[in-house]
């Protein structure tokens, strides 16, 4: 019997008509089954026993990356050519410095303190915004060297290029100071005043070391949010922008301690790096070749994503003679970029592991990471568990989940409507199980049930006879169904698969709808896109239909119990 | 005789064509095996030169920055007085940044000398290798040990080892 409020639950067209509550189908039944099979949909999705799902779900969002990192909509880069660096989207730029550039200076590893005056003082001339040394300065250095970086540090800040040194703690600096040193006005230069201190702390996810994540600050836990060492992209970004402390409030506030943002990567490297790399740096991965060949990431590239001038090219031309006669192509690069200075040296450690599993110096963990501040205009793709409110995105994606589900619910309505046994358009009618079934039947059981378990042996073995197997016992069964099927039975079939087809593009657009809300608009990274996907395609809701028989079960008792006290 | 000369000469010629196709010489140090080598002007004429005085410990360090007219009021070309590594160039003006610089030195970066005028035929860069590889060791530092005192490390000295004690205890038995 139906309830009397009107709320009976929708009658599943798969349930056994004994078990049936007699209920009728109305529109605020459907919206509380696919409610309810939403909410468990988004338990599941979220369900993370040991960790274990970590994996996959970085891993694919790794694969939308290495896929379609070029694409403008995912990763909205500066266009290669170096010319199209404006005031309000510059350039960012990597130097390395390595042992062909000390040798030039006659310098040797670790890079004494007056090479980087010296490299201050030859950059300063190609007038970059910023420019961030990823070096720790606490080497032992004679006082004059260190009053000579001092003085090319507060040359360039005169100049309105902010200079900025990585550190491992914000008193780090004091160690940079040269007792008496003075600028050439007199005035005493203290580090602390000249130097824009940084933290470049990696951040690597726990599932795979993988260094897909940049902090927002390095603090200590007890620290408040927002009181810690800003990251170097961080602190760059919001120096850049026109209300700066604002700017770094806005993104670490209501954090946890080790809170980051999602690196979008490019998988193909900056066109400007061919001039050096002897690696191709146009190679983008293809979807059809990983499909085919298996090799779902790129292969590893020594053609890096950012623009890339060897510290040996800026001070030498013998090293690169084809920056033009007037070093035009240097100056169009440089000229109002942000440089990071990095050191690559052999075995030298400092090594990030990227999210497309090719390993780069660690410069090119700030570079992207400020690439990426500048691409998505200061809203970088952050995961939910490090939002100050988290509870609204979960939310969001209970509502897209739920109206995956109301397709999915309504799909199987129509599917199986007039269809006694509500098969859908893939499963076996009775006939093909009955022929199946007798010729099997002809043989003992033991010996098709060991037949049976060393093809399969055989199909786990050799990946390649999976594909054979899989599309050998479609075509065999299609085969068998039209011929044992009726005339009517095989339109039936079809409208089912057309239904079917309906469903999975409706659902698709929701999907995309959805990643393009949670992408631009909430700034959530595709880490979850495989999970909606899974639950439009691939019919993981069937999975869950059992909460909506005992649901279904629910209301009849209730309904019952209803009928009784009213009766009574 | 004649023979084997016959036969030795067409080696000899195709040795010499070998070593003749190969570059002449590093690309490092080719500005600085030019003779007479001359500044003819500044690469990027709006911007400044950087200038460095060479220290006592021979190293480089930063002294000032001017441009081309200051540096060359008069605009002849300038004498190259000394080379170091196809880097830096040594100019003939010890006053540009100031007394007690001793003589200017500019990258080679920054400057159109007859070395570049001579061999105009370069366009390309020396091709780059990122070290990504990873390594279980410890890139060896040379650099000379110093006994720890106050002043390099900021922090108090180790204090000389204790007096040994009039009675020292017997050492301990190795194999009880």
């Amino acid at each position: 019997m139906p309830r009397r409020d009107g709320r009976a639950l929708t009658t599943a067209p798969d349930t056994p008509a004994a078990t049936r509550p007699r209920a009728r189908r109305t529109g605020q039944g459907l919206l509380l089954e696919s409610l309810l099979l939403a909410a468990v949909a988004l338990f599941f999705l979220n369900f993370n026993p040991l960790g274990a799902m970590s994996v996959g779900h970085r891993y694919s969002q790794d694969l939308v990356y290495a896929w379609f990192g070029e694409s403008n909509w995912l990763y909205p880069r500066l266009d290669p050519d170096t010319k199209t660096a404006t005031a309000a989207h510059p350039r960012v730029v990597v130097m390395i410095v390595n042992d062909a550039a000390l040798d030039l200076r006659g310098a040797r590893w670790p890079v004494p303190i007056d090479f980087h005056a010296e490299l201050l003082a030859e950059l300063e001339v190609l007038k970059p915004r910023a420019v961030m040394l990823d070096f720790f300065l606490i080497d032992q250095a004679a006082p004059a060297a260190t009053c000579a970086f001092l003085t090319a540090a507060a040359h360039l800040r005169a100049q309105r290029i902010i200079p900025y040194v990585a550190v491992t703690e914000p008193t780090e600096l004091t160690g940079v100071d040269a007792g008496d040193c003075r600028s050439e006005s007199g005035e005493p230069l203290v580090a602390a005043r000249v130097l824009t201190p940084v933290s470049v702390r990696l951040q690597s996810d726990g599932t795979d070391y993988v260094n897909r994540r940049y902090g927002f600050e390095q603090r200590a836990t007890g620290v408040a949010a927002g009181a810690g060492l800003p990251s170097a992209a961080v602190r760059m970004y919001c120096d850049f922008v026109a209300d700066g402390p604002a700017c770094l409030a806005r993104l670490t506030r209501d954090r946890p301690p080790d809170a980051g943002f999602e690196l979008a990567w490019s998988p193909a490297g900056d066109p400007f790096n061919q001039r050096w790399s002897e690696a191709r740096c146009d190679e983008v991965p293809s979807v059809t070749q990983a499909i085919l060949f298996k090799k779902p990431l790129p292969k590893e590239t020594l053609c890096p994503p950012v623009p890339t001038l060897f510290a040996s090219a800026l001070l030498s031309p013998a090293e690169d003679a084809s920056f033009g006669q007037h070093n035009e192509q240097l100056l169009d690069l440089v000229d109002g970029a942000f440089v990071f200075i990095g050191g690559n040296f052999k075995a030298g450690g400092d090594l990030m592991t990227t999210p497309l599993h090719t390993r780069l110096p660690g410069v090119y963990y700030h570079a992207v990471a400020l690439d990426n501040l500048l691409a998505f205009h200061g809203s970088p793709k952050v995961r939910k568990e490090y939002r100050g409110h988290k509870l609204e995105y979960y939310l969001f994606d209970l509502a897209v989940l739920w109206v995956l589900a109301i397709i999915f619910l309504r799909r199987q309505a129509w599917i199986s409507r007039g269809q006694p046994t509500g098969g859908g358009p893939f499963s076996l009618s009775p006939a093909a199980r009955s022929m199946i079934a007798g010729l099997l039947g002809h043989l003992p059981t033991r010996l098709w049930v060991i037949a049976a378990a060393i093809v399969l042996v055989l199909l786990a073995a050799f990946p390649l006879l999976q594909m054979i197997a899989v599309l050998l016992a479609v075509a065999v069964l299609i085969v068998v169904e039209v011929r044992l099927a009726s005339e009517g039975e095989l339109k039936g079939r079809l409208r089912n698969l057309a239904l079917y087809c309906a469903a999975l593009v409706l659902s698709l657009v929701v999907v995309a709808v959805a990643i393009a809300l949670g992408y631009e608009w909430l700034a959530l990274p595709p880490v979850d896109w495989v999970g909606y996907l899974s639950f439009a395609a691939f019919g993981f809701f069937v999975a869950h239909t059992a909460i909506l028989e005992f649901a279904r079960n629910v209301d009849a008792s209730h309904g019952a119990k209803d009928t009784g006290e009213k009766d009574a | 005789m004649r023979y084997r000369i016959l036969l030795v000469l067409p080696l000899a010629l195709s040795a010499l064509a070998a070593v003749g196709g190969e570059p002449a010489s590093g690309p490092s140090a080719d500005i600085c095996l030019v003779l007479n080598n001359r500044i003819f002007a500044p690469r990027s004429a709006d911007r400044p030169l950087p200038l460095l005085k060479q220290t006592a410990e021979h190293t480089f360090t930063p002294a000032c920055s001017v441009t081309w007219a200051v540096l060359n009021p008069k605009g002849d070309a300038l004498p190259v007085e000394g080379c170091f590594r196809g880097s830096l160039l040594q100019l003939p003006n010890d006053s540009a940044c100031g007394k007690g610089t001793g003589k200017l030195w500019v990258g080679a970066r920054w400057v159109v000398t007859s070395a570049d005028m001579a061999d105009d035929s370069k366009h390309a860069a020396i091709c780059q290798r990122l070290e990504t590889g990873s390594f279980a060791g410890t890139r060896a530092l040379t650099t000379e040990c110093q006994p720890r005192t106050r002043e390099l490390t900021g922090f108090k000295v180790d204090l000389p080892p204790a007096k040994t004690p009039a009675t020292k205890a017997p050492p301990a038995d190795p194999h009880p």
